[in-house]
């Protein structure tokens, strides 16, 4: 195994613009459950950005992780690196959800991320009534995470994860979050994303949904970035369910490229991937939507694009492949500008044209996600009020 | 004194020339309805009281309270007061009419939540602004946005065609009770149904072919209801 995942690090992702990692060095894994005066003063800046005012259960430095013992109905969330020592089922589950020879970026947390990241389990018939919240930050160079989320047979949680960099710097982040998504249980992860014109991002998540399982992956990025590239997989057996959404606002000359693969493997599974794109300024955003049908199950893309400058641009590739005739597989695409009828209507309303046009804009970010709870929704919404 | 006044004003669309030389004076709290054959210029003349930018001026001023607004954006004319039904609105694919609402209402610091229930709009507010609503719902919805400026001119294009007679009879209702608070309105309307029901009407102008041929008390708008424009102009013999 070791040697494969050595070879993979030579590899480039399938998207995305190729990146050196030789050049980084990474960090000595930290563990801790205080947080330093110094990790503090980030986490609060970082905070601030994500407008998340809710306690972290677990922060993530660079490599050090700091967290807090979960005392409630025997959730755990632990760093993955401990969970692997004391954990039968983190040991059982690491790595094997996202394959680590995937690319360079998993090839090179596998082999020096130490499985710094978090170790989420949800008991069985547990519902965790409020949201998980974590907080991912690199402070330079390059931060790698491996998280963990395993809920189990008929359990509910909702993880909600900001990543961001308190000021301006250099760098790399690669997440791998792997879920694995029991029997009737329901998980929603929300990604929120803040970051500086000099960074690249690498997420990589999978997820793996049993028999009458829910998955939820909301995604909102609405920073300037240097580079970013995603492609998480999710793979449904029977009667299951997942609901895809990003929200990707582009700005300065951030560079997106924003994929999405579903594999309807059961009979009755469903999906759906959303994808609203803002390019604004100088950015380009790509939106890939894959959605494989394998059984009788049912499958909706839907991509839509406002572009808003004359420099930006938004391609989109939304793919339906069906290898089952009962599969019913569907898309929608458009990209376009704001109609200059609506931004004339609201002028006349008082608005002036920059006012106009965020009203605008604001409205085609917001995704009805009504999976989501109520206090995350409202975090989202906060989140494009302030930013557009 | 008058809290609009239109200067000789000429207008023009793609270089069409629509409005020709309008006159116009309307004092505070005064109700004017503007009548006149399809495509004889009553909308543009709303459109560019209000500023809107495929509306050119080619000639002749726009006075509102003293001030000469003739070259100020639509917003900051809606901002000084000034607000329009529109005759026909975009469809808003991506807004809700709640969060227009919320915006309208945080720009103007108004509150006209009994007016939701007057209009009975309450159930379109989480539906898609003007894309998801029937014809009447329109019409009701363009009213009370248009009201939720807090005008102190309001022109009203057309906010009675295709309503049923119960939300006439609301419509009329309000209108009543604005002009009582002193709410200047003009009003463009093809039916004598709302102007049976409005009790203030201070004057009714007639527009032809792009001028005010006419203007005068409610008995014009009475004749040309019951026997129609051809009879009407033939009669008085109004040529233009």
């Amino acid at each position: 195994m070791e040697n494969k995942v050595l070879k993979a690090l030579s590899k480039p992702s399938k998207y995305g613009i190729d990146l050196d990692i030789s050049k980084y060095f990474v960090e000595e894994p930290k563990i801790s459950e205080n947080f330093e005066k110094e990790d503090y003063e980030i986490l609060e800046k970082a905070s601030k950005k994500l407008e998340i005012k809710e306690d972290f259960k677990y922060v993530q430095i660079n490599q050090k992780a700091i967290y807090k013992r979960y005392q409630e109905k025997g959730i755990i969330v632990i760093p993955l690196k401990k969970a692997i020592e004391e954990n039968e089922i983190a040991k059982k589950f690491s790595w094997k959800i996202v394959d680590p020879c995937l690319d360079k970026y998993t090839a090179l947390t596998y082999l020096k991320g130490n499985d710094i990241g978090y170790f989420i389990y949800i008991p069985k018939n547990v519902k965790v009534d409020f949201p998980i919240y974590n907080c991912l930050i690199l402070k330079k160079d390059i931060q790698l995470v491996h998280n963990l989320i395993f809920a189990d047979e008929n359990s509910e949680a909702h993880i909600v994860s900001g990543c961001t960099v308190p000021h301006q710097t250099e760098g790399i982040h690669i997440g791998i979050s792997e879920f694995y998504i029991s029997k009737n249980a329901k998980v929603s992860f929300t990604m929120l994303h803040s970051w500086t014109k000099n960074v690249h991002v690498r997420p990589r998540t999978s997820a793996y949904v049993e028999e009458n399982g829910e998955f939820i992956n909301y995604y909102i990025s609405y920073s300037e970035v240097s580079s970013l590239q995603m492609y998480p997989k999710i793979i449904l057996n029977d009667n299951s369910k997942a609901h895809v959404y990003n929200v990707i606002i582009g700005k300065n000359s951030a560079k997106y490229d924003i994929g999405s693969k579903i594999i309807l493997k059961g009979r009755n599974s469903s999906a759906e991937i959303i994808t609203r794109a803002v390019a604004l300024e100088e950015s380009e955003i790509i939106t890939r939507a894959k959605i494989i049908g394998k059984n009788y199950s049912r499958g909706h893309i839907e991509c839509l694009g406002l572009i808003e400058s004359e420099k930006a641009k938004i391609s989109t590739f939304p793919t339906l492949i069906s290898k089952n005739k009962e599969a019913i597989l569907t898309h929608e695409a458009a990209i376009g500008k704001i109609s200059r009828e609506e931004i004339e209507y609201l002028m006349a309303r008082g608005f002036n044209e920059e006012e106009a046009k965020s009203i605008i804009i604001k409205g085609f970010s917001k995704i009805e996600v009504k999976e989501l709870p109520e206090i995350v929704k409202k975090q989202i919404e906060r989140i494009i009020i302030k930013n557009l | 004194m008058n809290i609009l006044k239109l200067e000789n004003l000429t207008v023009s669309i793609k270089e069409k020339i629509i409005v020709k030389n309008v006159n116009l004076e309307v004092k505070k709290g005064e109700l004017h309805v503007i009548i006149g054959p399809n495509g004889s210029g009553k909308t543009t003349l709303l459109a560019s009281i209000i500023g809107l930018s495929y509306v050119k001026i080619c000639n002749g001023k726009i006075i509102f309270e003293g001030k000469d607004i003739t070259n100020l954006p639509s917003y900051e004319r809606a901002k000084l007061g000034i607000s329009l039904a529109f005759q026909n609105v975009p469809n808003f694919k991506t807004i809700k009419l709640e969060e227009i609402v919320n915006e309208i209402s945080k720009k103007f610091n108004s509150n006209k939540k009994e007016l939701i229930s007057i209009l009975k709009i309450e159930n379109l507010l989480s539906k898609k602004l003007f894309y998801e609503f029937s014809g009447g719902e329109r019409k009701k919805v363009e009213f009370f946005l248009s009201l939720l400026q807090n005008p102190k001119i309001l022109l009203l294009d057309e906010i009675d065609s295709g309503i049923d007679i119960d939300s006439v009879n609301i419509f009329a209702k309000i209108i009543n009770d604005l002009i009582d608070k002193k709410v200047t309105i003009i009003l463009i309307t093809h039916y004598g149904k709302i102007l049976e029901k409005l009790k203030k009407i201070t004057k009714v102008h007639l527009m032809i072919n792009g001028s005010i041929v006419l203007s005068g008390d409610i008995s014009i708008a009475k004749e040309i209801m019951k026997n129609g424009y051809e009879k009407f102009l033939k009669k008085w013999k109004i040529k233009f």
